[in-house]
């Protein structure tokens, strides 16, 4: 693989890895999901750099717009569950009543 | 001298005098007081002479146009005052009752302590009549229009402490509102279409319904036509200077004003024509038959008012708008004079007003009740008095014309019933046993009483000689017709008293007399206050929050956009929610399993 992609590559499966394998609180998993939408955003930017094509220019600002909305979404949840349970963390969530 | 250049000199010195005390008022230089004020408008009264004088002996007519107010340049709109029969006959008696009431006022609201204010409100108000008598435009009637409405919520609102008085004030308010929508509709009609508020610049072709409904709503309002009537009997809650001035003479004529100023329009119109004709049959009627049976004296002149001013509406409709305007002059006179009578009476008794609690007055107050007498002969339309003039020619010009039967019937029914109610009310206040308690002291010595009202007792009596003499008519009179027709009148007038002395004899007889459906009716005023105003209330108020607070707040802006979807969402995520086993760490274990084997597969 090229140098210029190895960056991207593995930014986008460390940030998945760390989605998966995070143990403590909400607010991690929202940060990995940022991470890889960093390097998604990076990596269609440099593509029409590299092929010298303007039409898919366009492309990495639609992602980042649907992106904001999840990341939006993603936050609301995590403000609801704090509500909720009174804090971000895993071991809150479950049914206990005392 | 220029006749013309005397007129407008004159009225405008008039004018002048009218505004003084409110001018020096607010400046405060000189002291200003009931007595002043009133001697102010006896100046004005004879300064306002010289111009009828003018015009009778020369027939002048004049428009004059002071000012133009240019907000868009197509549309003009100068200050123009004209000067016609209708406005130099209107100015000398509007200025001889005002003085007559004013005098009034100086005894009867002598216990007042804010009497010079309440002077000032009355100038204020007849400054607002006379710029709507001598406008020329819309737009000057318009200002004159919502002046008096404003001044009679103000006055008839006088007594503030008193819930009754602002119910009454807010009805009346209300009501006149009502009718300002179709005034405004024919301005903006006029506006967009002729371009033009002038009078003289609308030709008479045939115009299109919607002005002339817009004018014809407006009168309804302001003239308290059936339909829109009940603020002038809930308006009897202020003091009787105000009753006398406004809701007799001045006021409620402005919207028959406002017909016969634009009659051109209307007369190329039967349909138009014949609205106002039934519209004022039903109101006379009605009016009439609701004074049948009420007991306060103040609210038995009030309906009386109301039908004489169906009996206008109906001369309007019958196309004659000098005789309609002949029957504003001298109503005016013997209106005032049975207000100031009723007033003179209430303070006499420490303020009853119940008729049923008054008697055996014509020996205690000879002068008042000699002149409730002549007042309630000129109503009902004894020959020769001031108001046979115009009320017998409005019957005859019925009877010969070619309208509609059941107008007729209703308004001949109304001439009956007139004379009822008057010689039911006389015969109550007058004679009879003395059912007052008799510790008020009742005496009429004070000239402040008697000289308004014999002034005004003259005037009922001379006006109708004098303003037909001197006005010549516009049409021909009808000259023949059958003597059954020409007594007709009369006739009705003779049935009318004989009914009123059955029905006094009925009460008086051992066995009471069984509430029939006619004297319901009368009782309850047709039961239109209480269907009326509660129905159209709940029924306006209840569409209006299913409309826009139901339908489109809550529905369209939020079930169809967020909350709608958040419901979607809510029913998927229930469903799905017990599907779920909760094993988290497995999840995203296999997802981490299948990220790593997918790198490793395409590292070669």
């Amino acid at each position: 693989m090229s140098p210029l992609h190895l960056p991207f590559y593995s930014t986008f499966i460390l940030s998945a890895l760390g989605l998966a394998f995070h143990r403590t609180h909400l607010i991690l998993a929202l940060l990995c999901l940022e991470s890889m939408m960093l390097s998604m955003y990076i990596a269609l930017s440099t593509w029409p750099v590299e092929n010298l094509t303007s039409t898919p220019m366009l492309m990495p600002v639609l992602m980042l717009a649907f992106s904001a909305c999840e990341a939006g979404t993603g936050l609301a949840m995590m403000v609801a569950s704090a509500r909720t349970h009174g804090s971000d963390l895993l071991h809150n969530l479950n049914l206990l009543q005392c | 001298m220029n006749t013309p250049v005397l007129m407008n000199s004159s009225l405008l010195l008039t004018a002048l005098i009218i505004l003084t005390p409110l001018l020096s008022s607010l400046t405060k230089t000189t002291k200003i007081s009931a007595t002043s004020i009133t001697h102010t408008i006896k100046m004005a009264f004879l300064t306002s002479l010289v111009p009828t004088t003018t015009f009778i002996y020369t027939g002048t007519e004049s428009i004059t146009s002071y000012w133009e107010w240019k907000p868009i340049m197509s549309l003009k709109i100068p200050i123009s005052l004209k000067l016609d029969q209708y406005s130099m006959m209107f100015l000398p008696t509007a200025l001889f009752v005002t003085w007559s009431i004013l005098q009034f006022a100086s005894w009867y609201m002598s216990t007042e302590p804010n009497i010079t204010k309440f002077f000032l409100h009355l100038l204020v108000f007849l400054m607002a009549m006379l710029l709507l008598t001598t406008a020329n435009n819309m737009f000057l009637l318009f200002i004159g229009w919502e002046g008096v409405g404003i001044m009679s919520f103000l006055l008839i609102g006088w007594w503030h402490g008193r819930a009754e008085a602002n119910t009454a004030a807010l009805q009346a308010v209300l009501y006149n509102r009502i009718g300002d929508i179709g005034l405004i509709l024919s301005m903006a009609w006029l506006a967009s279409s002729m371009n033009t508020w002038e009078l003289q610049q609308i030709p008479p072709t045939q115009l299109p319904m919607i002005p002339l409904l817009g004018l014809i709503l407006a009168a309804t309002g302001k003239s308290a036509q059936f339909g829109l009537h009940p603020w002038l009997p809930a308006a009897m809650e202020g003091p009787t200077p105000v009753s006398a001035l406004l809701h007799s003479s001045t006021m409620v004529v402005a919207g028959i004003f406002l017909l016969i100023r634009t009659h051109p329009l209307l007369a190329n119109n039967q349909p138009a024509l014949s609205t106002c004709l039934c519209l004022g049959a039903l109101s006379t009627l009605f009016a009439a038959t609701c004074a049948l049976t009420q007991n306060d004296i103040k609210k038995i002149i009030a309906f009386s008012t109301s039908s004489q001013l169906g009996l206008m509406m109906v001369t309007v409709g019958l196309n004659l708008p000098q005789l309609a305007f002949l029957h504003i002059s001298t109503h005016a006179f013997f209106k005032a004079m049975l207000f100031l009578c009723s007033g003179s009476i209430i303070h006499n008794l420490n303020g009853e007003q119940d008729i049923r609690k008054m008697g055996n007055l014509q020996k205690m107050l000879p002068t008042t009740t000699s002149c409730l007498t002549i007042g309630s002969l000129a109503l009902m339309g004894t020959p020769f008095l001031a108001g046979f003039y115009s009320k017998d020619l409005i019957i005859e010009n019925l009877n010969t014309s070619y309208l509609n039967t059941w107008a007729l019937l209703l308004t001949l029914l109304a001439t009956m019933f007139t004379a009822t109610y008057s010689l039911r009310m006389t015969l109550l206040v007058q004679t009879g046993p003395t059912r007052m308690p008799p510790t008020s002291p009742i005496n009429e010595n004070n000239p402040a009483i008697y000289n308004p009202i014999t002034r005004l007792a003259t005037g009922s009596i001379v006006a109708g000689l004098l303003i037909t003499s001197f006005i010549p008519p516009l049409h021909t009179p009808p000259t023949t017709m059958p003597p059954h027709m020409k007594m007709a009148a009369i006739t009705l007038t003779a049935l009318g008293l004989t009914l009123a002395i059955e029905l006094s004899n009925l009460t008086q007889s051992p066995t009471p007399p069984q509430p029939s459906h006619m004297s319901t009716f009368s009782i309850s005023l047709g039961f239109f206050n209480p269907l009326i105003h509660r129905t159209s209330s709940t029924n306006l108020l209840n569409s209006g929050q299913k409309v826009a607070s139901h339908l489109i707040d809550l529905f369209w802006y939020k079930k169809l956009g967020p909350e709608g979807l958040a419901s979607l969402q809510q029913t998927m995520a229930k469903t799905s929610t017990t599907m779920h086993t909760g094993l988290i760490k497995t999840y995203l274990g296999s997802f981490a399993l299948t990220t790593l084997i997918i790198t490793l597969l395409t590292l070669n």
